[in-house]
């Protein structure tokens, strides 16, 4: 009997090619994604979840209590003839332009002090770091005492130097700048502290380079100092302008948005519409138009930065 | 025999003891079965004697009590996330002025049918003040644990130094009677005639003894620029802006009636009998008096809180624990006990005997709720007071402190006081509604 055999190859046959693991699969990929789940589920429960919440939300007339029914864009609608949002945003857009230039300048005056080589300079930087430390609802109350109106300690100086100072949080003028210099004398620290890592993180061979050409310490500082610590001081202010647009603690705790309305802030007219007022869509319309203002804000930084903000690399 | 423990073991091990503890974390709560109720409880004091009205509820019904006790500041938010989160008690406590707010949403449910259905539980013992504040739209929607009127401390001592007659236990004196004499007492910056808070919480007793109101008697339009409520604004901004017998206001949100009245050289302080137990820590001898009498007489605000069910409260045994726990709360051996460590004036009558001097006039307290004395308004309020009293809280301030006349400022406000009475008539409707 004849048997047809199949020819046997001489090799075995090629071994199909396997399929390249894809990356986010590989050992390497998941302990990545291990490491940044718990960031990321707080990211997204805390974080983009409220957003997507606050969307849908001011999409509704919802009280809290009664089931919420369809509202459309009404909530958005109701922003056009409320005078209080508009005073809000206003004193919010206040705050901020005069918080923010003043906190900066602060912190980069002290930055420098303490980049001088100064003694102590660790116990200093300490101390100077203090404030930021402190929670808000403390320092308030501090300040409180500090700007009343006959026997508190800012009027006693002022007195001193002959000038009779204001009744500070209850005055229509003095009662935002009150928050404004507590806010500074709050904040400063964290600005300092970054631009002092900014400011040791420049190579001394430029300050070198500029006193060989003949750069006097201004000129120094300015073609040297500035241009070098333009990123951290670019990240100052983005992150300043974002805090301060969301300032709420100080002005509820000082003046608790007064007097009238010269010191509500959209934060805490925003908290006032939502959790006293009952009002949640209408609260969560105006939490997304100052998302939408900081967005905007923090584009159009972004944008100057490309000029303005110079990387070494 | 020692196992090394790898990392990724410890990984799994530290994930699977996070996820354990979050579960923990999830399901711990009151056991079930229990009687669950939460309060307001700003100081050590408050808290004594919450605790021993959850003592007198476990000897009473014979279940664990489990109080929630919240700083007054914060109660109203953590309140308002419980009910929304169904995660309140079967019992809450509710501010006066908040119950119709609560109601008209839906917060809580109406008590009536439980009332009904109870021969045990007796509405007259509670004085008639304290069932008005806790009702909305001709519905019962809670329990009072307390009431009082507003009085005038008064200091005596300083009186007494300064040669001026005691003033009459129980006979009002005059608007004019009494700006005379917060005049005579006055010699800042040492001493001064009078405080109160710059707050329409204050305002609101001279407006009603003057027969004006915040608002028309169905709350569809604000009255504040009627002749009678203007009167009372004038007189009291005067005190402040033109007779300066008041303290100068230092800051508007820590102002404080009581710390005034408490240095000693304030002759005069309006508030509540709550305020009693604060004002025993004086150094001086003080008392109380009916409030001053204006065109209508006396008869200032008269504040409560209650106690509620929530409406997330189960139909069967949890409604029956809740309403049992309920009338616990407000019985006379539960207020017998808030009122002699000296809280306030208990809502029911029988409970009375309990809140005692000193100082020696407390009784007129009782008596003003009865009308043997002087009177009282119970505090009109909407079901969006809150937002009422931020818009007042915004620009009545600014009269005690001279930067507005009273003219400026109540014309500014009555347009937007109308719009929320409208909010509110259309708030009672949608209740009416819900109901149908």
């Amino acid at each position: 009997m004849s048997v047809d055999t199949l020819p046997v190859p001489a090799t075995a046959p090629p071994r199909p090619t396997p399929e390249p693991t894809p990356r986010w699969r590989n050992r390497e990929s998941l302990t990545a994604w291990l490491f940044l789940l718990p960031s990321l589920i707080g990211f997204l429960v805390f974080t983009a979840g409220p957003v997507v919440a606050a969307g849908v939300i001011s999409l509704l007339d919802w009280n809290l209590f009664s089931p919420p029914t369809w509202a459309g864009l009404s909530n958005f609608a109701r922003l056009g003839p409320d005078p209080t949002f508009w005073s809000a945003l206003g004193n919010t857009a206040y705050f901020t332009f005069l918080s923010v230039p003043l906190t900066i300048l602060v912190s980069l005056l002290l930055a420098l002090l303490l980049n001088q080589g100064l003694r102590r300079v660790a116990v200093f930087r300490s101390l100077l770091l203090l404030p930021y430390a402190t929670i808000t609802v403390a320092v308030a109350f501090v300040w409180i005492w500090l700007y009343i109106p006959h026997d508190g300690l800012v009027n006693a100086v002022l007195g001193a130097i002959g000038i009779n100072g204001p009744a500070w949080l209850i005055s229509d003028t003095w009662a935002m700048p009150a928050l404004v210099a507590m806010s500074v004398w709050k904040s400063f620290g964290f600005g300092m502290v970054v631009f002092l890592a900014g400011l040791q993180a420049i190579p001394q061979q430029l300050y070198e380079a500029a006193r060989v050409d003949g750069s006097s310490a201004w000129q120094s500082f300015r073609n040297v100092t500035v241009p070098m610590l333009s990123p951290a001081l670019f990240f100052v202010v983005v992150t300043s302008v974002i805090g301060s647009f969301q300032v709420f603690d100080q002005a509820l705790i000082m003046t608790n948005g007064g007097p009238g309305t010269r010191t509500t802030t959209l934060v805490m007219y925003i908290y006032r519409t939502g959790f006293e007022n009952y009002d949640q869509g209408y609260a969560a319309a105006q939490s997304l138009v100052l998302f939408a203002f900081i967005v905007l804000i923090t584009a159009t930084q972004f944008v100057f930065q490309k000029r303005l903000v110079h990387y070494d690399n | 025999m020692q196992q090394r423990l790898s990392r990724r073991s410890f990984l799994e091990l530290t994930g699977l003891a996070g996820l354990a503890a979050a579960a923990a974390g999830c399901s711990s709560g009151p056991p079930a079965g229990a009687a669950t109720w939460s309060m307001w409880s700003s100081s050590a004091a408050e808290k004594k004697v919450w605790e021993d009205f959850s003592t007198y509820v476990e000897q009473q019904l014979k279940v664990r009590s489990v109080p929630t006790l919240t700083p007054s500041g914060g109660y109203p938010t953590k309140l308002d996330l419980q009910l929304v989160s169904g995660t309140a008690g079967l019992v809450t406590a509710i501010n006066g002025t908040l119950i119709p707010t609560y109601a008209a949403r839906g917060a809580h449910r109406p008590l009536d049918d439980l009332i009904a259905a109870d021969p045990d539980f007796d509405p007259d013992d509670f004085y008639q003040p304290s069932r008005r504040i806790s009702s909305f739209n001709a519905k019962t929607y809670a329990i009072g644990f307390d009431v009082a009127p507003t009085v005038m401390y008064y200091n005596k001592t300083l009186l007494q130094q300064h040669g001026i007659d005691l003033p009459s236990r129980t006979e009002p004196m005059s608007w004019a009677t009494f700006r005379e004499l917060a005049v005579e007492l006055t010699r800042p910056p040492d001493q001064y005639g009078f405080t109160c808070a710059p707050a329409i919480d204050d305002l609101v007793s001279w407006i009603y003894c003057a027969g004006g109101n915040v608002m028309d008697d169905q709350a569809t339009r604000s009255t504040l620029g009627a002749p009678e409520a203007m009167e009372a604004l004038q007189f009291v901004i005067d005190l402040f802006v033109k007779d300066k017998v008041t303290p100068p206001i230092k800051n508007l949100v820590t102002e404080s009636s009581m710390a005034n009245f408490m240095e000693g050289n304030v002759a005069f302080m309006q508030n509540g009998p709550w305020q009693v137990v604060n004002a025993r820590k004086a150094e001086f001898d003080w008392d109380i008096i009916p409030f001053p009498a204006g065109a209508v007489g006396s008869t200032p605000r008269v504040s409560g809180s209650s106690f509620a069910i929530p409406s997330g409260v189960r139909e069967g045994a949890d409604l029956d624990l809740a309403w049992k726990l309920l009338k616990t709360l407000t019985s006379t051996g539960a207020l017998d006990i808030y009122a002699r460590a000296g809280r306030n004036n208990p809502a029911r009558l029988s409970a009375g005997s309990a809140f005692r001097p000193p100082p020696d006039n407390l009784g007129i307290v009782q008596q003003v709720l009865a009308g043997k004395v002087a009177g009282g308004h119970a505090f009109d309020v909407t079901t969006n007071w809150n937002q009422v009293k931020q818009l007042l809280g915004q620009d009545l301030p600014r009269t005690f402190l001279g930067q507005v006349t009273v003219a400026d400022a109540i014309a500014g406000l009555t347009p937007r006081l109308d719009v929320l009475m409208r909010q509110h008539q259309d708030n009672i409707r949608q209740a009416a509604a819900r109901k149908g």
